[in-house]
């Protein structure tokens, strides 16, 4: 007689076998805002993660344990104003507080003097004006321009299904923010700005605001990401009670719609029959079967390794085989501090400010940087932007008056001497840089720390190969209708009832609220659902005036 | 417009309590809000990764909720819930035996057979699970009911499947006492007892034996016998409560503190956050109840003004004992894994790592000599209340079992190094400690350095070079991480017998009621059965809530065949 026969098992478990009409692949921003829509949508959906909790890139986790919380992956909101989801979901209210500091991105240099890009253009207008008056003219006058692009194009046309280049250049032609975009569109982010800007470091500055999230700034043809990430980089908000919080309501949205949600659930097998794709196979055993399966993972994991070549014909192969990570991925320092760091410079609005950027003097400094973390190394010359959390949350530190803050910098995925070794050596070069920008930055003011290195990316998701943030390098031939490949950037693949919806699909990665609606919008069509939302008025009006 | 809101019930904090009750409320169609301080909900039943690919528990790990009707009420395994079975059973590693500092000594037949008589082992099928519901999820009898042998839920099993165990003392005994009925071997009682001392209900305690013995039974013998855990640790099972509640309709805000309990003519009307709340400081209205699922002191020495309380209750609450030691939690994350020295060879032989590649040292208590042994360390911790004077060979500490065949385990896909089973050490409730309440933050190097000499009379593997990092946690930071872990404790306020029960914590609060209309406690501290998360406190609330009109749960609702209800209530029992 066994133990089982003696006590009986006492209770029932989740079942190893069961029926959903879709499951997806991955908690992350996509894949929760996919089964949102969906659930709502009346369909029977199961959302699988790998890890302990969901949020993939939205995570609030206490790495410095005991006491302090950070914000180890997203902390930047950059779409809140033009995600559907939130007002899809009513997610600005009491369910989800954005914070928008309008002190947005400060760098200080070594003699004390700061810029300030603000939310509000007099402002920095003013700030710029301390290093040229023309600068401060030409910024006001290109932001206006850029502003409308971004709101006028790049921003709803996240959310609206690619076109092929040549739709998209003839689309533009027919307006004139449209042309002022085309243009752009050829330029390389260093252009751009050395074409508008003439002080090195006001140059320096937008340089890095327009580049952090992975643009080559040599690179032509993805001009159009200055006016956006620059735009967005003004407006970035804060998730008050963490990133995470984000994640959770839209959990709940899901729970509250009747779909699932398995944590610990490591998708080992895309079910393959008849080449459709008919549901996953957990790692534990468990099946779970589907009339559609979504995947937010990279390429390669979901064709290579769930799904498997041989349900692949050539061609389509060699183009996942062609997918390339992101140049460059983050290390990053976390630090519990008695105070918040206070930076030694001209203006003391610095100190409020949402990102902090120090270590660059000038645009060759930083090149020579981004040169050198693409060759796999990290000189003495690199600087990088740092955040205090506590500033604008007090929930992350649970000892009173304590502060929480980070430190991040581009960093190589392989470098040299490995990251188990350079990891250490890089905290204390970066604390003896960061007491040099903020001197009460010293050993005696910091309680912990901890390191995140690129390879602590992937270790927490095998899906961020090689650290990439974005699951896959923003270039043009992984953007718009490539990204990831013709085949599957409509979020629908070659593989009947395989759709795939994470960062490495169009419109890519960060906290876009893209490619997870798109996906929720194909899937809904394909299986003849009724959509319950409505495309937002900056959506129509693009659609309107671009596609019509 | 008012930015206030209004729901049924309120409930204060989002750890295991306050979640189950909101599942079983919501269910019952009711509106509810739960308000969780925290970032994240789970209050002492969460899971960090401090380092990428390792994952550590800071408190709850071990599975002893099996035979809770919330399973089967709340229907969790449509929620998710999983578990992993540990493929050895409880018998085996039984035979591997206990430490002491002579060596591992056997455990007899006479031990193993007393053990599992005591545990409804040796009657049919059912009596473990009745026997563990009866004393664990039943709601304390009514005031008016004088509780008896008759009427003891535990008593009333044991006359039914096995009625030797039932003698006219069994109630007043010690653990050591009812051990020394019914086992043999002091190591193997004094590993009993030290287990119980930290879970909550001490070895030497008079009048818990049986509650105190099973709930170390509870960890094993539900658990079909296998030391098993859920999917994800007791994280992931809380996920399943908490999906329960959302799914029935449960409003959750976290970075919620409550600030203030509304209390106007002596009734609950809702609450106040704080105004740092994610949602600002606003009211929070409250139709039929608050429920405060944080601790006792919280609720009434800070969110309750003092006019609506009477001074001789308010000294009762600051008399309510915590006097049971916090638990010390050390993880390691070393180079060579941490093993049992040549001493402990079987114990090292009968690890088993089915996850990791190496057998790391798991599941024992150390040095397991005898009672007296026993009694120096909790006359440390408990009497003089200090920082440690014992030397370190005689500290005695818990090292939890192992969770090497559960893929989730911290050890399951780290790349490098390895990562210690957690061990546990009772010291003093910060606030009693007679350094000052700072003195373990003020000392932690030291305490870390003194465990760690401890932990090396049995262990190898504990010296500098092979250490990387070590987590740890004193009381206050366990409180600090989560203000309902009053003095870092696990389960808050001592199970005596004089706060157990119908008495726990005090008779005035032993129902869940209080003294002021509408509001209800649900926290490890202010009820039975007290620590643990196992959907117990709110299962026994639910019998009052009922009573009190306030909940009128469906066909799904059982409620537990020893409940008394209250004269002139509606009774819990279905027509
Ligand atoms: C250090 C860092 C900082 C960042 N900062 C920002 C920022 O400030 N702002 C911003 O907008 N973006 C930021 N990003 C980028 C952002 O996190 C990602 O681009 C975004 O999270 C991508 O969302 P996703 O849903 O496509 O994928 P992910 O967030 O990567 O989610 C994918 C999910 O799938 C899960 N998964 C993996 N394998 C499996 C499997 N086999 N089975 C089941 N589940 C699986 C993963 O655990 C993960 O939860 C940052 C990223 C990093 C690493
Ligand atoms: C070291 C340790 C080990 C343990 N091991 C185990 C184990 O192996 N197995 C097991 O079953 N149990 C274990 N326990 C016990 C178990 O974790 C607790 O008994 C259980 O978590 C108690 O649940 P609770 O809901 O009563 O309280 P808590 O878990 O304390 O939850 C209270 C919640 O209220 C929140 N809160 C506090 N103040 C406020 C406020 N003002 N406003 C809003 N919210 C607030 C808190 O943040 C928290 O989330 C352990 C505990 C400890 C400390």
């Amino acid at each position: 007689m066994t133990t089982d026969d003696i006590f009986g098992h006492m209770f029932q478990e989740f079942p190893e076998n069961s029926e959903w009409d879709v499951v997806i692949i991955g908690a992350g921003p996509n894949g929760l805002m996919a089964a949102a829509y969906l659930a709502k949508a009346g369909l029977k959906v199961a959302l699988v993660e790998r890890r302990y909790e969901i949020g993939g890139g939205l995570a609030t986790e206490e790495i410095l344990y005991p006491c302090y919380s950070s914000n180890p992956h997203v902390i930047y909101h950059m779409m809140v104003d033009y995600m559907p989801v939130i007002k899809d979901f009513n997610l600005d209210g009491p369910s989800l507080l954005w914070i928008k500091p309008n002190a947005q991105t400060a760098m200080v240099f070594e003699d004390g003097k700061s810029l300030l890009l603000t939310q509000m253009i007099e402002d920095t207008k003013d700030s710029i004006s301390k290093f040229s008056f023309k600068d401060a003219v030409n910024f006001g006058k290109v932001m206006r321009s850029w502003r409308r692009i971004v709101d006028e194009i790049v921003a709803p046309a996240t959310y609206v299904p690619t076109m092929t280049p040549i739709e998209m250049s003839m689309a533009l032609q027919k307006t004139k923010v449209g042309q002022e975009m085309l243009e752009l569109i050829e330029q390389s982010p260093l252009d751009i700005i050395n074409n508008t800007f003439e002080n090195d470091r006001v140059r320096a500055l937008m340089l890095y605001a327009s580049c952090m999230w992975g643009l080559d700034p040599r690179e032509t043809g993805i001009g159009f990401f200055v006016p956006l990430l620059l735009d967005r980089g003004m407006n970035k908000c804060y998730c008050y009670g963490g990133s995470h919080k984000f994640a959770s309501a839209m959990g709940r949205e899901i729970i509250k719609a009747g779909g699932l949600i398995l944590e610990h659930a490591e998708v080992s097998k895309i079910i393959m029959q008849n080449r459709r794709a008919v549901g996953v196979e957990l790692a534990e055993g468990r099946t779970l079967r589907s009339k559609v399966v979504m995947s937010t993972l990279d390429p390669h994991t979901t064709f290579l390794d769930l799904v498997g070549a041989q349900h692949m014909d050539k061609d389509f192969k060699a183009l996942i085989d062609g997918w390339k990570y992101d140049k460059w991925s983050f290390y990053t320092l976390h630090v519990a501090s008695e105070e918040p760091p206070r930076y030694k410079c001209d203006d003391p609005w610095i100190n409020d400010a949402f990102m902090t950027i120090f270590g660059i003097e000038s645009t060759e400094q930083l090149l020579a940087h981004w040169d050198n973390v693409v060759a796999g190394k990290i000189g003495a010359n690199f600087g990088g932007h740092a955040t205090c959390e506590t500033l604008h949350d007090p929930h992350l530190s649970d000892k009173p008056s304590k502060h929480i803050s980070f430190f991040q910098m581009h960093a190589p995925y392989e470098i040299q001497g490995g990251w188990e070794k350079k990891a250490k050596e890089m905290e204390e070069a970066v604390l003896a840089k960061w007491q040099k920008a903020a001197p009460n930055m010293k050993r005696e003011n910091i309680i912990m720390t901890v390191h995140e290195t690129p390879v602590d990316i992937e270790t927490r998701f095998p899906n961020m190969r090689r650290g990439g943030i974005k699951h896959g390098d923003y270039k043009p031939i992984q953007l718009g209708s490539f990204r990831p490949n013709q085949e599957c950037s409509s979020t629908k693949t070659p593989i009947e009832g395989l759709y795939v919806c994470g960062a490495s699909t169009y419109p890519g990665g960060l906290v876009l609220g893209g490619p997870g609606y798109l996906g929720a919008n194909k899937v809904a069509e394909d299986l003849g659902v009724k959509k319950w939302w409505k495309t937002t008025p900056e959506m129509d009006r693009y659609i309107k005036t671009y596609l019509t | 417009m008012s930015r206030d809101e209004r729901y049924d019930v309120v409930i204060i904090g989002g750890g295991p309590n306050g979640m189950t009750t909101a599942a079983y409320l919501s269910k019952c169609g009711l509106s509810v809000c739960v308000l969780e301080e925290r970032v994240e909900c789970g209050g002492a039943c969460e899971t960090v990764e401090p380092i990428p690919g390792v994952r550590i528990y800071p408190h709850a790990m071990l599975m002893y909720a099996s035979p809770a009707p919330g399973f089967e009420q709340l229907e969790l395994h449509k929620y998710g819930f999983r578990m992993v079975w540990n493929p050895e059973d409880m018998m085996r590693s039984l035979t591997a035996g206990n430490t002491t500092t002579q060596g591992v000594t056997r455990i007899t037949e006479k031990d193993a057979m007393g053990f599992a008589k005591l545990g409804g082992l040796l009657g049919q099928p059912p009596f473990t699970r009745e026997l563990m519901r009866a004393t664990f999820w039943c709601p304390p009898h009514p005031p008016e009911v004088e509780v008896t042998d008759e009427n003891t839920p535990y008593m009333q099993v044991y006359k039914k499947y096995q009625p030797d165990v039932c003698t006219p003392e069994l109630r007043d005994w010690t653990m050591f006492e009812l051990m020394d009925e019914f086992c043999e071997s002091e190591p193997f009682k004094v590993t009993m007892a030290f287990a119980a001392w930290a879970s909550g209900a001490a070895g030497h305690w008079e009048g818990v034996a049986i509650p105190a013995l099973l709930s170390v039974q509870l960890l094993i013998l539900p658990n079909t016998g296998k030391l098993s855990i859920p999917r994800g640790g007791l994280h992931g099972y809380f996920h399943a409560i908490h999906r329960c509640a959302v799914a029935h309709g449960a409003v959750v805000r976290t970075a919620c503190p409550v600030e203030e309990i509304i209390v106007q003519d002596g009734r609950a009307m809702g609450v106040r956050l704080r105004e740092t709340a994610a949602i600002g400081g606003r009211k929070i209205w409250a139709n039929k109840a608050v429920i405060a699922a944080v601790d006792y002191k919280q609720t009434f020495l800070k969110m309750i003004g003092r006019e609506h309380l009477d001074p001789s209750f308010i000294q009762k609450v600051k008399d309510i004992s915590l006097k049971n030691g916090t638990l010390y939690v050390s993880t390691y994350h070393t180079r060579k894994p941490i093993q049992w020295n040549k001493k402990f060879k079987a114990m090292q032989e009968s690890e088993t790592g089915v996850a990791g590649p190496a057998k790391v040292a798991s599941g024992g208590v150390y040095p397991s000599d005898s009672r007296e042994l026993y009694y120096e360390n909790v006359a440390d911790c408990d009497a003089r209340k200090s920082l440690p004077t014992l030397p370190p060979e005689k500290l005695m500490w818990f090292l939890t079992p192992s969770q090497a065949f559960n893929p989730t385990d911290c050890q399951g896909r780290y790349r490098e190094g390895y990562i210690s089973a957690a061990f546990e050490v009772n010291v003093p409730v910060p606030e009693y400690q007679i350094e000052g309440i700072d003195a373990q933050d003020k000392e932690k190097a030291k305490l870390d350095a003194y465990m760690r000499k401890a932990f090396s009379q049995a262990l190898d593997g504990l010296e500098d070079e092979n250490i990387i990092h070590l987590w740890s946690a004193t009381g206050r930071e366990v409180e600090f991480r989560n203000t309902g872990l009053i003095g870092g404790t696990w389960c808050g306020s001592r199970h005596c017998r004089d706060q157990s029960w119908t008495r726990r914590p005090m008779p005035e609060l032993a129902r869940y009621r209080t003294p002021i209309e509408g509001l209800y406690t649900c926290h490890q501290t202010t009820g039975h059965p007290g620590g643990l998360c196992l959907m117990a406190i709110p299962y026994n609330l639910m019998h009052i809530l009922i009573e009190d009109s306030i909940a009128e749960p469906g066909k799904w609702w059982y409620p537990s065949p020893y409940y008394i209800p209250q004269k002139e209530k509606v009774s819990a029992i279905p027509r």
